[in-house]
């Protein structure tokens, strides 16, 4: 990569900015207690503490444990039911709204409930990162086949394309990049309902470093686990759409 | 030729004429409901919600004034936190959209932010505020600004510059290019922005409550499940979907009628 005037026009304001936030951070930091806001540094002395001391790892690999199971299921559940319902015409017709409304719906009300029945465990944590992730799978895979033109279907059935053909030629590819619409959303709603699930049902995980760090009023761990679970979104958030972009090249 | 205006009209699936006794999103609904019925009374202890008991239970619910104070207190702070959100989206937004220095500058930031699930902040909002309601206040604008922000740099910055070069043309100034053209063009984009924004703002306010246990209808439905009363909980989880769906349905609503001419597939979430 070669730095001639224009990359560095790109470049430059992103460079300032961050340097002028992390410096803001650092001085804002410096001036309030460390109960209120640590600093950058403050933060960076806590996060490399955190690892040395063998705490961090562990509980990174718990959040990362519960957010992958949550959201393999809810593609396990959510890709299968969203093709079918894309299929089978009735179906869809008969749970569309319902899929909307839960779709809608703001999953996090139900925590208590999940509590209540289901206790602690790792199961009802998974089941939350599952129902914040499982509805936008379905709602967008629901909303793409209902765009499929039917001429489509008509084309593939009047030259006698037979039902597996259909689903292979047709159905699959037009409602996939709609599926990872689906699947870039659900994994930001996962990672909320990741921590919420450590926040609200048993503290585990990255979650339960900044609950722990919160009641010693320990700013630096807080803003450590943060700087965390941030980067793990801003990765997943990447990831998402370079999946999405990935398949949904000719919807462009 | 019946099935003929069929094919037409709906495609070939459609062909088959359909009884209307029989409306499948109806028959799905009653489905559902003896299912969830069934399965809680067969297995589930005698204070698990279902829908019988909620029935029974909406009445009450909406009579007793701590309900409704609940409602009240909730969604007045996630329409004050969305229109805080609303004013500082939108200027930061078309800050971003119109600028490009202001663009590269923020944008960093910003698309941080808004992967940063919102619900991270709680602790540390809860420190800064207090247990309060400007800690769901602070947690409502948080959750809600940086999808509208992100909306309308989008919808700035893809206005045709063939408006803004008719609008010099006619010594147009800054703010009313910034007024007349880019913010009529960037409508569509600030809707749906809000569409996200109010879906999130519901959610921050909910977590919050359940948080901070300041009264509203996130520490109502906290309270009675704790307390065993699932039925008279999940009354306002039923208000909450409800404003949920309401508010995405009236939005796109609005767009539909305020802007007809304007199709856009999904918003930035």
């Amino acid at each position: 990569m070669t730095f001639d005037r224009a990359s560095w026009g790109r470049l430059a304001p992103s460079a300032a900015s961050l340097v002028a936030g992390l410096a803001l951070w650092e001085i804002v930091g410096q001036a309030t207690s460390a109960a209120f806001m640590a600093p950058l540094s403050g933060t960076l002395v806590r996060l490399v503490e955190l690892t040395q001391s063998g705490v961090l790892v562990p509980e990174v690999l718990s959040s990362a444990g519960l957010f992958l199971t949550g959201m393999a299921l809810a593609l396990l559940v959510g890709a299968p039911v969203g093709l079918l319902l894309a299929r089978a015409r009735v179906l869809r017709e008969a749970l569309d709204l319902y899929i909307m409304l839960l779709y809608a719906t703001p999953m996090v009300a139900l925590i208590p409930f999940i509590l209540s029945l289901m206790g602690f465990g790792f199961g009802p944590k998974v089941l939350v990162v599952f129902l914040f992730a499982v509805f936008p799978i379905l709602y967008n895979t629901v909303e793409g086949a209902r765009s499929i033109r039917p001429e489509l279907i008509e084309v593939a059935r009047s030259f006698r394309s037979s039902e597996w053909a259909l689903w292979r030629e047709v159905m699959v590819p037009y409602t996939l990049p709609f599926a990872m619409t689906g699947v870039r959303q659900a994994i930001g709603r996962g990672l909320v309902g990741m921590v919420a699930a450590e926040f609200f049902l048993s503290a585990t995980g990255l979650g339960q470093i900044i609950m722990t760090a919160s009641q010693n009023f320990d700013t630096g761990a807080m803003f450590a686990a943060i700087l965390i679970i941030g980067v793990f979104g801003v990765a997943l958030t990447r990831l998402g759409r370079a999946v999405e972009n990935r398949f949904a090249r000719w919807r462009n | 030729m019946a099935q003929l205006s069929a094919v037409v009209a709906g495609g070939v699936e459609s062909a088959r004429p359909r009884s209307p006794a029989l409306n499948p999103r109806l028959v799905a609904g009653l489905a559902i409901l003896l299912l969830w019925e069934a399965t809680a009374r067969l297995f589930a202890p005698a204070y698990v919600a279902r829908p019988t008991g909620v029935a029974m239970a909406l009445p009450h619910v909406l009579a007793d004034p701590a309900f409704l104070r609940a409602a009240g207190l909730t969604l007045a702070a996630v329409a004050e936190g969305v229109a805080i959100a609303i004013v500082l989206g939108t200027a930061l937004g078309l800050a971003m959209g119109r600028s490009l220095v202001a663009g590269r500058a923020l944008r960093l930031w910003v698309n941080s932010f808004n992967a940063l699930p919102m619900i991270v902040v709680l602790p540390l909002f809860s420190l800064w505020f207090g247990y309060t309601g400007s800690a769901r206040l602070a947690t409502v604008v948080f959750a809600a600004i940086f999808s509208i922000l992100l909306n309308v740099a989008d919808g700035a910055s893809t206005v045709p510059s063939g408006y803004i070069e008719v609008a010099r043309s006619f010594r147009a100034r800054g703010w009313s290019i910034v007024a007349e053209i880019v913010v009529p063009a960037a409508t569509p984009y600030i809707l749906a922005g809000i569409r996200l924004a109010a879906g999130r703002a519901l959610i921050g306010a909910v977590v919050a409550e359940f948080f901070t246990a300041i009264p509203g209808l996130g520490y109502y439905i906290l309270y009675n499940s704790r307390t065993f009363h699932h039925n008279d909980a999940f009354v306002a989880v039923l208000l909450l979907a409800g404003f949920g769906a309401g508010f995405d349905a009236l939005v796109a609503q609005g767009t539909r009628r305020l802007l007809p001419w304007y199709r856009r597939d999904e918003a930035r979430e």
